[in-house]
């Protein structure tokens, strides 16, 4: 199961985003995800996460600062479709069913997969069943697992989630839970996991980076080495804890900054 | 937002579904048309079905012909204009800073007053069916054009973000994304385009063609034959409608979804007054170009073919040039005086009617399916009913441009008020706001750009509307003046009055426009963002 793309080293450097209306939403992080690993960006909601992750998918380009994915700019990785994006809306094409969305995806990155991977991705987002269901018929949380699925087929080295689980319901998230961080593993992809869950970031993640609110900034760099595989019920264990206790600490220290979160309202 | 609600919205489609609905209303009119007939007898100016029918039996053959006539010249005429409108669409979509210039060409070749355009292509021609296709396919490429034009980008921005995130460029998108996301759109274009192409071919045969509904329409007027009128009138009548129908049914087979009601891109305000007026200096530039290339390339007979300098000499240089301008002022007056009521008065119907019928939602939804079949009509060909029921005057005229300007109006305004986002609507009914409350606050603004959609592409129509009857009917005004200019063969005046209509239409359609960003800058911000 090794990806289509050996798993890149991402070095963010100094990167600094300010929309064309003024909006300043990342400033100056710098940052390097190993290969293989997963790691969680957390921040309050509209701290500029996401503009973090589109910065790193090369959707947007920085302001100021650089981003080097194995040693190339993003475009370039683009390009060798290299990376996936779920994103924070499952942007699932209507007029295709979940198997068609899939598929797209395959056709885009142009790499054929077999019908049984197909299959057995649509199963392991727990939408056996729907294959043939247009996005109109699922749920909120059955069109992002659907979107998930998408992201996953094309192997990429680098997948970017953002908020991947917001609609999900509490026991589906559970089950993805288990399964995802699996799956990775076994194919060895560099993950970022975009989440405003503090327990969902500890629970998948190899690494929390926790960010203040906007412009986003990094407040703390959280290594999270609980053992695998991990269990939801396991974040009660007294280690698990103590980690999302230092998260939560983080993400206050945050939003007290002078210019920022309840300091600025 | 707005975009991606085309896929979730209200649907015409369920509108239609309910077509059985519509049913009651037909029996209905049909009935009236035949008391009236019945009462009107003596008079000689209205046929009832029954006579209608009688007629249309008895000279079937005559009549199956001249269909057959019009309606190939008229599907020539719609492949061809539909083509061209995708290539337009194309055009604008590779190279988006050509998209004012090209929709700027495309508005003033469609404000191209058809009734001038038709003898000139005549001449061009010669012979056959060259003028009728041409029309055909001038009457449809526009309809097609816009809602194609917003269709290629009604999809939200993360459909283009995901094919971004594979590498794959404007191809891909165009491919994957935007043909599909255009298709409602695109079929909704080609509903309104199948009775214009018809009516584009009738106008065509209206100009010396040998054989078609139009030179039978033409006689029918000119011999006073009632019935014949009514049974011609009654036959394209028919044909709008299935043509409709059949296109909607069409797309059903095709489509997840419904098409939605967009006549014409809302105004955008997005580049600056300056980037405006270049543009429109640019269309002018390019536009008499064209025309100056076209006259030199086909080597034309300059008696009958004027560039732009024989109409600048005619309006401006020539000794009679005073006079030019005096006859054609003194037209264009006359004009006026059944263009502009006739217009206010159908914008001013057609959305009240909307207005009342929602705030009593039973009948709304009977009557909508019947308003969306009449809209396809092509009012143009009833021209000759109205004028025999209400006589060559002012008031058969005024009424017949209203007539045309309501039914565009009536349906896109009631879809405006029903598109009322459904989450805003509970908002209103948690704080037991009353009909009038919710109609004001939240209806009306949702009407108002689909209601001005609707009063920009009815410019164009009603100049259509009024240069006809003046033409076939009434003999004053701006089409009468065109057509003795054929007749005489003034083809100064003839070229200078197409100018000047085409140019005045293309203005008051963007004058509408003006008033269009200055409402919606109040009512609906969101509209222009
Ligand atoms: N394309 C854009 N143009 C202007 N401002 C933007 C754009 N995208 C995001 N923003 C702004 O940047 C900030 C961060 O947004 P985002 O990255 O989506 O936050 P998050 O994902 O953390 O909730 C917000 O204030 C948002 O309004
Ligand atoms: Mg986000």
């Amino acid at each position: 199961m090794a990806p289509e793309t050996p798993p890149p080293r991402i070095a963010c450097e100094g990167v600094t985003k300010i929309f064309a209306g003024g909006t300043e939403a990342v400033r100056d992080v710098n940052l390097t995800f190993e290969p293989g690993r997963t790691t969680a960006l957390v921040g309050p909601s509209g701290c500029g996460k996401s503009t973090l992750l589109r910065l790193i998918a090369g959707l947007e380009t920085p302001t100021s600062g650089r981003i080097d994915i194995a040693g190339a700019p993003p475009s370039e990785t683009l390009r060798h479709a290299g990376l996936s994006v779920a994103f924070q809306d499952p942007s699932l094409l209507p007029w295709r069913s979940v198997r068609g969305n899939i598929e797209l995806a395959l056709q885009l990155a142009r790499q054929k997969a077999a019908d049984r991977e197909v299959e057995d991705l649509i199963d392991l987002v727990g939408l056996g069943g729907f294959a043939e269901a247009r996005p109109a018929a699922l749920s909120g949380g059955m069109r992002q697992r659907a979107a998930i699925a998408r992201a996953l087929a094309t192997r990429p080295g680098l997948l970017l989630l953002d908020e991947p689980f917001g609609a999900v319901d509490e026991l589906t998230r559970q089950q993805l839970a288990r399964d995802l961080p699996k799956l990775w593993e076994a194919r060895g992809t560099t993950t970022l996991l975009v989440t405003h869950s503090v327990s969902e970031a500890v629970l998948l993640s190899d690494r929390v980076i926790v960010l203040t609110p906007r412009p986003a900034e990094i407040v703390a760099d959280i290594a999270i080495d609980l053992p695998r595989p991990r269990d939801p019920d396991g974040l009660r264990a007294p280690d698990a804890a103590a980690l999302i206790d230092r998260v939560v600490a983080a993400l206050s220290e945050g939003m007290a900054l002078p210019d920022r979160g309840i300091a600025a309202q | 937002m707005s975009m991606a609600a085309s896929w979730t919205g209200t649907s015409l489609w369920r509108i239609q579904a309910s077509r059985a609905r519509a049913l009651p209303g037909l029996v209905v009119l049909l009935i009236g048309w035949e008391l009236a007939a019945r009462l009107l007898t003596d008079a000689f100016v209205l046929a009832g079905p029954t006579e209608v029918l009688a007629y249309l039996v008895e000279d079937r053959a005559l009549m199956a012909r001249a269909l057959g006539e019009t309606l190939t010249n008229a599907a020539f005429g719609f492949v061809i204009g539909n083509v061209a409108a995708i290539a337009l669409a194309a055009v604008a979509l590779a190279w988006p800073r050509a998209e004012r210039v090209v929709t700027g060409l495309a508005l003033l070749v469609f404000c191209l007053p058809l009734v001038a355009t038709g003898p000139i292509l005549r001449v061009l021609y010669g012979p056959g069916a060259g003028p009728q296709v041409t029309l055909a396919a001038l009457a449809v490429y526009y309809t097609t054009l816009i809602p194609l034009l917003v269709g290629l980008r009604a999809a939200p921005s993360s459909w283009f973000d995901l094919v971004r995130s594979y590498g794959r460029g404007r191809f891909a998108t165009l491919v994957h994304v935007r043909a599909m996301a255009s298709l409602p759109y695109f079929f909704a274009g080609l509903q309104i385009a199948a009775p214009a192409a018809f009516l584009g071919a009738m106008v065509g045969e209206f100009t010396g063609a040998e054989r078609g509904m139009g030179v039978l329409t033409v006689q029918a007027i000119r011999a006073l034959d009632v019935e014949m009128t009514w049974g011609l009138a009654t036959v394209a009548t028919a044909v709008s409608i299935l043509a409709y129908i059949a296109i909607g049914a069409l797309g059903r087979r095709v489509l997840l979804d419904a098409p939605p009601v967009i006549l014409a891109a809302p105004a955008g305000a997005s580049r600056g007054r300056l980037a405006a007026w270049v543009d429109a200096g640019l269309v002018t530039l390019i536009a008499v170009g064209a025309w100056w290339l076209a006259l030199l390339a086909f080597g034309l007979n300059p008696f009958f073919a004027k560039g732009p300098g024989d109409v600048f000499a005619a309006l401006v240089l020539d000794d009679d040039a005073a006079e030019t301008r005096a006859a054609l002022a003194a037209a264009l007056g006359e004009t006026a005086l059944f263009l502009i009521p006739g217009y206010l008065a159908g914008l001013l119907a057609g959305a009240g009617l909307a207005v009342l019928l929602i705030l009593v939602p039973m009948i709304a939804s009977s009557a909508m399916p019947l308003a969306i079949a009449l809209r396809s009509v092509p009012i143009v060909t009833t021209a000759p009913l109205v004028v025999l029921l209400l006589g060559r005057g002012a008031v058969g005229t005024i009424v017949l441009v209203a007539v045309m300007v309501f039914f565009p109006t009536f349906v896109a305004s009631l879809h405006g008020l029903r598109q009322a986002p459904g989450q805003i609507m509970d908002v209103f009914d948690s704080y037991a706001a009353g009909p009038v409350t919710r109609l004001l606050r939240v209806r009306i603004p949702a009407m108002l750009p689909a209601f001005f959609a609707a009063a920009r592409m009815a410019v164009p129509a009603s100049v259509l509307a009024v240069t006809v009857v003046e033409w076939l009917a009434t003999g004053n005004g701006i089409g009468s003046l065109m057509a003795i200019s054929a007749s005489l063969s003034d083809y100064d005046m003839l070229w200078s009055s197409v100018v000047l209509v085409s140019v005045l239409s293309a203005l008051g359609y963007a004058a509408v426009g003006a008033v269009e960003r200055r409402i919606l800058g109040t009512y609906a911000p969101e509209q222009l963002a």
